[in-house]
């Protein structure tokens, strides 16, 4: 039997790499998703769904309504069913200037996702997969030229990680803070490196398989 | 009317609600379930949790959480399964908490401290002026504070309450118990949790001891007289039966020749026992009697597999009354207690544990 891992996210997940243009992009055994894969070993099944510039809930007025994590979710999710687990990390991209969100409404936006999530129920046999809420590393304040669009979005980074888990208390869902392994890359302060990517994995294969899975 | 899907969350994540271990703020039935079998195992892992409670997964990750932030539960190491994917053990942290156990008995008055997982840190005795009387509860509670000043500050204000284990009948003379359990509340602005003495050994055996994870036994302890308590399903049965057995270290030291020094010996926690020669003997035999008999007729009705016998006496003659039964009753294992430091002051010590963390 295949357990299958759904990381729902952002560039951060695609595996953008750090100060580089957008095509640039972290090979899978490289990415935090694919570094998981190995860890977790043959039995798993690890499906990446990242999208730069994903927001929660929001239709991006500028890289348009794509970007909406939400809209793309139910379809996702439909296409991947069954899913043992869905990690879903998002959140940095709702702290861009043009959004103006406080951190609590970008946990409200993951809660959203949640709810969608728990509608459709694409577990194992229609039932309610697991959910991992991880919350993304804090920016640093040096954003190199992305300060104009990230403009306040640096101490507001710093409280998603409090919000993200009131939520996951409150929603029951598993939750980690991606912010005790990594950190963002200086390179341009809001992506994370190839070693950050494979400390989040390391650290995040430990939390699903703590999660406790009946044997097969 | 609002999609209360979108209202908002509690304020607070679940660990902060607790401001401390000392507000008694009330644990979920759900917490409390996850904590007893923390306390009732050596370690165990969330899937296990999951499938003695029926909990989901995402609730005990949230409680589990939660109770690392407030450090009562750590982490160990992944450990790699013969099958399956390697699994995460939990236990308790031993300095999660701190509780401080009292035991008024015939003779002496024991204080102990003891860590999250029943080890003794701290321990005195207080030796009644006369046998069978206390009217020493200021002396008492001069004793707890020094006990727990012995702790660092931080681990002071981790201590989940005292436990007071008394005698029933009462002693002779001494407060009144409700006077008694009032006055410590109020002198040492801890909660304070009351249980007959015997039945408070027998829980410390229990959590801590040679019974932690039995679900059933039977648990004898031989003090000045012989008493017992059977445990079923980890909840003590008969709690406050008042009947024991004159075959305890008062009857030997009737048996001793008048004036005999060692009979000052016997009451003193000594690592051993002085020869006695015959009266030894005769007196180990008449216990190991009764211990088979009360054992045998519980047989009737129950398909016991161990026996604890706890005490302060020497280790070695609780060991020899233990062959004695396993003689007699080949098919019970009989097993000296490990509380035996004070057997009913370790198991007033958890009280506060089982009467703040754990489920009826």
């Amino acid at each position: 039997m295949t357990r299958t891992v759904l990381c729902f996210g952002d560039s951060n997940t695609h595996g953008q790499i750090p100060g580089r243009g957008p095509l640039e992009r972290y090979r899978r055994e490289q990415r935090w998703g694919g570094v998981l894969e190995g860890l977790l070993g043959p039995g798993w099944q690890i499906i990446e769904e990242g999208l730069s510039g994903r927001t929660t809930v929001h239709d991006d007025p500028i890289e348009g309504s794509l970007k909406n994590g939400r809209t793309y979710l139910r379809p996702c999710l439909q296409s991947h069913t069954p899913l043992d687990l869905i990690i879903i990390m998002l959140g940095t991209n709702d702290l861009k200037r043009r959004f103006n969100m406080p951190p609590s409404e970008v946990a409200m936006g993951i809660g959203c996702l949640v709810h969608d999530i728990r509608e459709l129920s694409p577990g194992p046999a229609g039932h309610d997969p697991e959910i991992m809420i991880v919350a993304p590393p804090p920016m640093l304040d040096d954003l190199r030229e992305w300060e104009s669009i990230f403009s306040g979005a640096q101490e507001k980074s710093r409280k998603l990680a409090l919000e993200f888990e009131i939520m996951a208390d409150s929603l029951e869902a598993h939750f980690f803070d991606a912010g005790t392994v990594c950190q963002c890359s200086p390179a341009d302060g809001f992506h994370i490196d190839e070693a950050a990517h494979r400390q989040l994995g390391e650290a995040l294969a430990q939390e699903v398989l703590a999660i406790g899975w009946a044997d097969a | 009317m609002p999609d209360m899907r979108f209202a908002p969350p509690n304020p607070l994540r679940i660990a902060d609600r607790a401001s401390g271990l000392n507000s008694l703020s009330v644990r979920s039935h759900n917490e409390r379930l996850v904590l007893s079998l923390l306390l009732q195992n050596e370690a165990t892992t969330r899937l296990e949790i999951g499938e003695k409670t029926g909990l989901s997964a995402q609730t005990i990750s949230v409680i589990v959480r939660s109770l690392e932030q407030e450090g009562l539960v750590v982490r160990g190491e992944a450990q790699k399964g013969r099958v399956g994917p390697p699994t995460t053990p939990l236990m308790l942290n031993s300095e999660g908490a701190y509780s401080v156990g009292v035991s008024v008995g015939y003779r002496n008055t024991h204080i102990v401290v003891v860590d999250f997982i029943g080890n003794v840190q701290h321990q005195r005795v207080m030796p009644h002026k006369t046998a069978d009387t206390f009217d020493a509860p200021e002396a008492l509670a001069l004793e707890i504070h020094q006990a727990i000043a012995g702790l660092s500050q931080s681990r002071q204000t981790r201590i989940a309450g005292v436990g007071l284990a008394l005698p029933t009948p009462p002693i002779r003379s001494g407060p009144d118990h409700d006077v008694l359990h009032r006055y410590l509340e109020a002198e040492l602005g801890l909660p304070v949790f009351v249980q007959n003495d015997i039945t408070a050994a027998a829980g410390g055996e229990s959590l801590f001891g040679a019974a932690r994870q039995l679900q059933d036994f039977l648990f004898f302890y031989l003090g000045a007289r012989l008493h017992g308590r059977l445990v079923l399903n980890h909840q003590i049965y008969n709690g406050n039966s008042p009947l024991s057995y004159d075959v305890g270290v008062l009857a030997l030291e009737r048996a001793l020749p008048a004036g005999d020094a060692t009979a000052e010996k016997l009451w003193g926690q000594e690592p051993s026992w002085p020869p006695m020669g015959a009266p030894l003997a005769a007196w180990q035999q008449a216990c190991a009697e009764s211990l088979v008999q009360l054992t045998q007729s519980l047989l009737q009705f129950i398909e016991l597999k161990t026996v604890v016998l706890s005490s302060f006496v020497p280790a070695d003659i609780c060991a020899a009354l233990c062959t004695l039964i396993r003689r007699e009753i080949p098919s019970v294992n009989a097993v000296v207690g490990r509380t035996s430091a004070a057997p009913k002051a370790v198991g007033a010590a958890s009280l506060p544990f089982s009467s703040r963390f754990m489920v009826n």
